[in-house]
């Protein structure tokens, strides 16, 4: 009888372990199969004078400027997803980023579907707080937007098949953003198009240096023209061209104590004001970075931009800023930007940015 | 009309060329050169061997150069050692590569460490207040020759897998390596026991000797950083000058791509000597194989040591 009741209890015990064992194994099974989710945190302060602007926004003398959620995960054994939203400071969400890939097309393809940034220049691809600076180049603001040229699409890339030379080859199709998001193209009608071309080459010029040079055309639309007389409306055009440089050292041996980045693009547009006028304007950047420690880097930015609608305008500025990186998961950097605006006038402002990761966030492209 | 067609001729005939023109040999592609120097020694000239991660780099920290993508896009096989050494840059490289016979779970996928002796595995909570830890254990298991053993044998295992027709010299060659390797251990015992070796107190710059340790007899008292990819703060080099005094140790093992200013400071400082010991093969020049590995590492510490008094 004893013997029984000690078997029953035994089996009792066992049976509850091995519901715990069961659990805790399809616990650990559903957090294996989670996607890798991260938080980027990015906090900045701002001194001196901002000068004001017409439809922007003063920001906070400090804040969360935002906190950026990533949830990437491969969906099967062909395709993977990654999201992206934006926590804004103001308390909006916003989708920056939500797109399926598949990356393992025949023919050395992969396609693209949602919504993302356009491989539109090679720095357009960076969401901001993973940049090296507090705010992006003028040029890009003024040209892709405050937040760079993102749009809902598809997108198709093509590994140009040779032994010699990394080349990539892009064709987007987006839906066309309106020109407070892209100032460079202005959606007319819902079924208007952005489309993208970029054609890029990577080369490793020695075992520490490599360069990539890539060229990108976008083409949309600018609005609409009505003609009062014939009433009747003109959808107008805008076509944006971009080059850009990117040479990178970085001594194998060495490479968590010393590097050098130098980064440059240019655009060019064709932008119709209307029927009877066009504007063709241009802007650039350029940035260059040196690691001079494990820990610190310093870098300058140099930048010139015209505006789509207005050949006679333009604006330039300058960059700099010291950054500390306690470890690889955060960074503190204490920027301070000059800008000549339009009218002449001069601001000057101070950053400190301080970016914070906690989570797997994936790479981002090299 | 006709110039089109010659064109598209052209083209697709080139695309065919370069398509096929390593279809001879197994491609196999590594992230480090310890599993490419086994890799060689289990498929001899019958696989081609390409590595990403050079001998002399920190595997932790490698870029994800679009230039490492050819070498992926034309891989049969690639190996990794995992326990997420490479996570920060094998993934993005895989996705990329267009190559779906190399994604995980697919026999073109074989991560090194499976079947592998892995010790501290983390127990408990991990968070990144213990600095860049790896919670699946230590990927620096290669460095004790049993491991690599294993290794070898899921190499040859994969490779037979893959290439039916030269399984039986897939495992000739396990066999021979794995006949070498036992021959090589004796003569590294006996260098043991006629040396100072075994037992002695290092402090090691990084965290990649607990097989190496474990197996030669070494004893890692600690480490130039006080938590793994961390710099040390002035407090902890202090500290450490005090106990390398205090525990007479001898030995500051460094790996050759951390800068030695500091560890040579406080060798300066405590008379101990400072060695550049070697984590992966092709780490100097002259380290071409597994085997050599673990001779110039052995014989640095003897002579450093001197023979058994």
């Amino acid at each position: 009888m004893k013997f029984l009741i000690v078997s029953g209890m035994m089996l009792i015990a066992n049976s509850g372990w091995a519901q715990q064992a069961q659990a805790s194994s399809a616990l650990q099974a559903s957090n294996l199969l989670n996607p890798n989710i991260s938080v980027i945190g990015w906090f900045q302060g701002e001194a001196g004078h901002r000068l004001p602007e017409p439809g922007k926004e003063e920001p906070a003398v400090m804040g969360l400027k935002e906190a950026e959620l990533a949830f990437q995960s491969i969906v099967d054994p062909y395709a993977r997803a990654d999201f992206f939203a934006a926590l804004e400071g103001e308390g909006g969400i916003d989708l920056e980023e939500g797109y399926l890939t598949w990356f393992n097309l025949p023919a050395d393809l992969s396609l693209k579907v949602g919504k993302f940034k356009a491989n539109f220049g090679k720095f357009n691809r960076t969401h901001t707080p993973e940049t090296s600076f507090a705010d992006r180049p003028l040029v890009h603001s003024r040209y892709l937007g405050q937040e760079g040229l993102s749009s809902v699409g598809g997108s198709l890339s093509w590994h140009v098949p040779n032994p010699w030379l990394f080349i990539n080859l892009d064709a987007e199709a987006l839906t066309m953003p309106e020109a407070k998001e892209a100032p460079t193209f202005d959606k007319a009608e819902r079924k208007d198009l952005l489309y993208i071309g970029r054609l890029s080459g990577y080369y490793d010029l020695t075992e520490a240096a490599n360069v990539t040079l890539g060229t990108s055309y976008g083409q949309g639309t600018a609005g609409q023209e009505f003609d009062a007389v014939k009433n009747s409306t003109s959808t107008l055009a805008s076509k944006l061209y971009g080059l850009d440089l990117t040479w990178r050292w970085k001594n194998p041996r060495r490479a968590i104590y010393h590097s050098l980045f130098w980064q440059t693009e240019l655009l060019w547009n064709h932008r119709e004001l209307s029927t009877l006028s066009s504007a063709n304007t241009m802007g650039y950047f350029s940035h260059l970075e040196y690691q001079w420690a494990r820990r610190w880097r310093t870098g300058l930015r140099y930048d010139w931009t015209g505006f789509s609608t207005d050949e006679a305008k333009h604006e330039s500025g300058g960059l700099a800023y010291l950054t500390f990186t306690p470890s690889e998961f955060s960074l503190i950097s204490l920027q301070g930007k000059k800008t000549k605006k339009a009218d002449n006038e001069k601001e000057t402002l101070g950053f400190l940015k301080i970016t914070f990761n906690i989570g797997p966030h994936g790479a981002h492209p090299f | 009309m006709k110039i089109y067609r010659i064109l598209i001729l052209s083209l697709s005939t080139i695309y065919c060329l370069l398509s096929t023109s390593h279809a001879a040999k197994l491609n196999v592609v590594t992230t480090t050169e310890d599993m490419a120097a086994l890799a060689r020694e289990v498929g001899g000239d019958l696989i081609n061997v390409e590595t990403i991660a050079k001998g002399y780099q920190d595997p932790h920290f490698v870029d994800a150069k679009p230039s490492y993508l050819l070498k992926l896009k034309k891989a049969d096989l690639f190996i990794q050692i995992g326990l997420e050494l490479e996570v920060g840059w094998a993934p993005p490289l895989l996705t990329n590569a267009r190559n779906s016979k190399i994604l995980p779970g697919n026999p073109g996928f074989l991560e090194a460490s499976q079947g592998c002796d892995i010790l501290q595995k983390s127990a408990g909570v991990v968070d990144r207040s213990l600095g860049d830890v790896h919670p699946l254990g230590n990927p620096h298991f290669w460095l004790d020759p049993n491991n690599g053993k294993t290794i070898a044998k899921s190499i040859a295992q994969r490779l037979s897998a893959l290439d039916g027709a030269h399984a039986k010299d897939y495992q000739a060659n396990l066999e021979r390596f794995e006949t070498k390797l036992s021959g090589k251990e004796k003569e590294w015992d006996k260098l043991i026991s006629q040396s100072n070796i075994k037992g002695i107190k290092v402090v090691t710059y990084h965290n990649s000797w607990p097989n190496f340790a474990g197996r030669f007899g070494l004893n890692v008292v600690n480490f130039i950083e006080p938590k793994p990819g961390i710099p040390a703060a002035p407090a902890h080099v202090q500290a450490l000058i005090q106990q390398i005094k205090s525990e007479k140790i001898t030995l500051l093992l460094i790996e050759p791509y951390f800068d030695d200013k500091l560890p040579k400071k406080i060798a300066k400082e405590t008379g101990a000597k400072l060695l550049i010991f070697l984590p992966s093969v092709g780490a100097k020049e002259g380290v071409k194989t597994y085997f050599d590995l673990f001779d110039y590492n052995l014989n640095l510490l003897k002579e450093a040591l001197g023979a058994r008094g």
